[in-house]
């Protein structure tokens, strides 16, 4: 760039244009002079100062919210997201079409964990929703119904909790287990009524998960997706027990437990950024391409195709949980699985920053 | 329990509409209609290409967030087709209505469900690209989409195409990708438990049910081997129906 601006420098002044200005005036351009510099020992750079491969450290802070069950703070870059978890207690009396659980409060096999998978899904144990503040970013405007993108970025952090199986189902149950009368003197009938008296689920807790964009600047599934789970993971729930009495869910003060939670997904998200903007649509042969990791918002509006993908490598072997790629031709197969090795380095980054 | 049939599509079933196309497969009907070029809103004009405007309607009830996403992919994947830049400051727009849609009887169908639902892409995807066609939409090229699931079935993970609803309930991971006709990899939603090698192998089928290369017509060879059953060949479908409808509609001459 400083060939450029020098080059129609001194004459006429007023044609000079600071770099900032020339960025906003015609941002495909410029974003392209930086990524092809003239002299091939010069890296190629983005506008942000960042290599087309680095994307920005995530900050994670957890436990800010106090009126939340468990709440986090995410930071990459200007992009700043706030998470709040609130248990909301379900009677399943409130349920419509609910099946009694013919399980008991000790399985711990794979039929139950499928169970429990199902009861997420079916009775909305889950909730996220994302809400886009008015000023995150000058596109936002107040007193609008929820943007697309907030609707999709919903749907999208909907589909994972369900589809990565983040929480365990098992541990949003309220069992109780009818007490015996003592009084019944015969044996035959005390028997009996044991074997009636089966613990049964009467409550379920509902996860509230609400996120806030504070601030906007590109990649939010990525930072939303890394505070859903920072909040989920902090999140603690009061003890709950069934009063026959009252007929009712009580909760106990202290002794909050901590949900289960498994795995780490990691998603990690990239734009392309093409050479030719407004070419004409060919085979794209020709046509350089440069993936950049973990977008701006600048760089979001220059590029069409995305990808997203979430991983997981707590166990030995990479698990992949959702791979998202759409508006392009450019990234086939081998750019997919080498991508995936890239996300694999996102994930030991965003696992430091949680610090577990 | 899946039900396998043959993809089957109507071209030109809406009078009023420039293009629209129904189109039933794996227990899914969708109807589209195609406008286009049209006068663009003012917010959605652009000034260098056409706006192409994606509308998802469900079988029953409003479209929610999870309808937006869907026509947020949609939208994504179709602007690569068509030919926007040649018509700057219009707008394309596509209406998919969604006819019917399999019951899973394992569970209580709730109107209002926020997941992505995988099984229907194919067919919103599909019927899209038909009525672009039927509506002569300029389009660099044609494009089919595939659903795949991988399910566990007594230890062995088996790769089902176009899963039935219980397939994708049990399913370890689904899958959905779509290909141009230059075999370039347009659109790739996967979602589950997986890993690089599934996913690869569930790139090869749905490779083949999207991009199989045209039987030759030489010698014997062309339909009758049978190693290639493994779901529809959608290409070719595509082909031979816009090839009878032309022939039906230049009946006359």
């Amino acid at each position: 760039m400083a060939t450029a601006t020098s080059s129609t420098g001194a004459p006429p002044p007023s044609l000079t244009f600071a770099r900032p200005v020339f960025a906003k005036l015609s941002p495909h351009p410029y974003l392209l002079r930086t990524l092809s510099p003239d002299s091939p020992d010069q890296q190629p750079t983005r506008n942000n100062g960042r290599s087309p491969q680095q994307s920005r450290p995530i900050q994670i802070n957890t436990s800010s919210l106090s009126q939340a069950h468990g709440s986090s703070l995410v930071r990459t870059g200007d992009t700043t997201v706030i998470c709040g978890v609130r248990g909301e207690l379900l009677p399943v009396t409130s349920i419509p079409q609910f099946r009694p659980h013919n399980g008991t409060l000790y399985d711990q096999d794979e039929d139950d964990e499928q169970r429990a998978r199902k009861e997420l899904r079916d009775y909305d144990l889950l909730v996220p929703n994302i809400e886009l503040a008015t000023g995150c970013a000058p596109q936002f405007l107040p007193g609008v119904p929820p943007t697309t993108l907030a609707q999709t970025l919903s749907t999208r952090v909907y589909s994972l909790l369900h589809g990565a199986g983040v929480v365990d189902g098992r541990g949003l149950r309220i069992w109780y287990t009818p007490e015996n009368k003592k009084e019944e003197g015969d044996m035959d009938v005390k028997e009996e009524q044991e074997e009636e008296q089966k613990p049964e689920v009467v409550a379920y807790w509902v996860l509230y998960i609400d996120l806030l964009f504070v601030s906007f600047d590109g990649n939010p599934f990525d930072a939303a997706w890394a505070a859903v789970l920072a909040a989920l993971r902090d999140t603690k729930l009061p003890v709950a027990r069934w009063d026959p009495d009252r007929e009712m869910v009580v909760c106990r003060k202290g002794g909050d437990k901590g949900l289960d939670i498994r795995g780490l997904p990691v998603a990690c998200s990239a734009a392309v950024f093409l050479e030719k903007e407004h070419a004409e649509v060919g085979k794209g042969e020709g046509n350089r391409h440069w993936v950049l990791l973990d977008p701006d918002r600048s760089e979001e509006g220059l590029c069409k195709e995305v990808i997203t993908v979430v991983v997981d490598c707590s166990e030995e072997e990479t698990r992949v949980r959702s791979i998202e790629k759409q508006g392009g031709t450019v990234l086939g197969r081998e750019l997919i699985r080498g991508f995936i090795g890239v996300a694999e380095g996102r994930w030991r980054e965003v696992k430091e920053a949680t610090g577990i | 329990m899946t039900v396998t049939t043959a993809p089957e599509a109507a071209l030109g079933v809406l009078p009023r509409a420039d293009g629209s196309a129904k189109y039933s497969h794996a227990g899914y009907t969708v109807t589209a209609s195609v406008n286009g070029p049209i006068e663009a809103q003012r917010r959605d004009e652009h000034p260098y290409e056409a706006h192409v405007d994606v509308i998802v309607r469900p079988a029953a009830g409003v479209g929610g967030t999870r309808e937006r996403h869907l026509e947020s992919i949609l939208q994504s994947s179709l602007t690569q087709i068509v030919l926007v830049k040649n018509f700057p400051r219009s707008l394309v727009q596509i209406v998919l209505q969604v006819e019917d849609a399999p019951e899973n009887d394992y569970v209580n169908t709730k109107l209002v469900q926020a997941s992505l639902n995988f099984a229907i892409m194919p067919a919103l995807f599909q019927t899209s690209v038909l009525a672009l066609l039927s509506a002569g939409v300029p389009m660099r090229a044609t494009a089919t989409a595939t659903a795949v699931a991988i399910v566990s079935r007594d230890g062995t993970k088996t790769s089902v195409v176009d899963p039935s609803p219980r397939d994708v309930e049990i399913a370890r991971s689904v899958h959905v990708l779509a290909f141009t006709s230059h075999d370039e990899l347009l659109l790739a939603e996967s979602e589950g438990d997986f890993t690089v090698q599934e996913w690869n192998h569930v790139y090869e089928t749905a490779k083949d049910v999207c991009c199989r290369p045209v039987p030759t017509k030489e010698g014997m060879e062309m339909i009758l081997d049978d190693e290639h059953t493994n779901g529809p060949d959608l290409r070719h479908f595509l082909r031979s129906t816009m090839e009878n409808k032309v022939a039906s509609d230049l009946h006359w001459k």
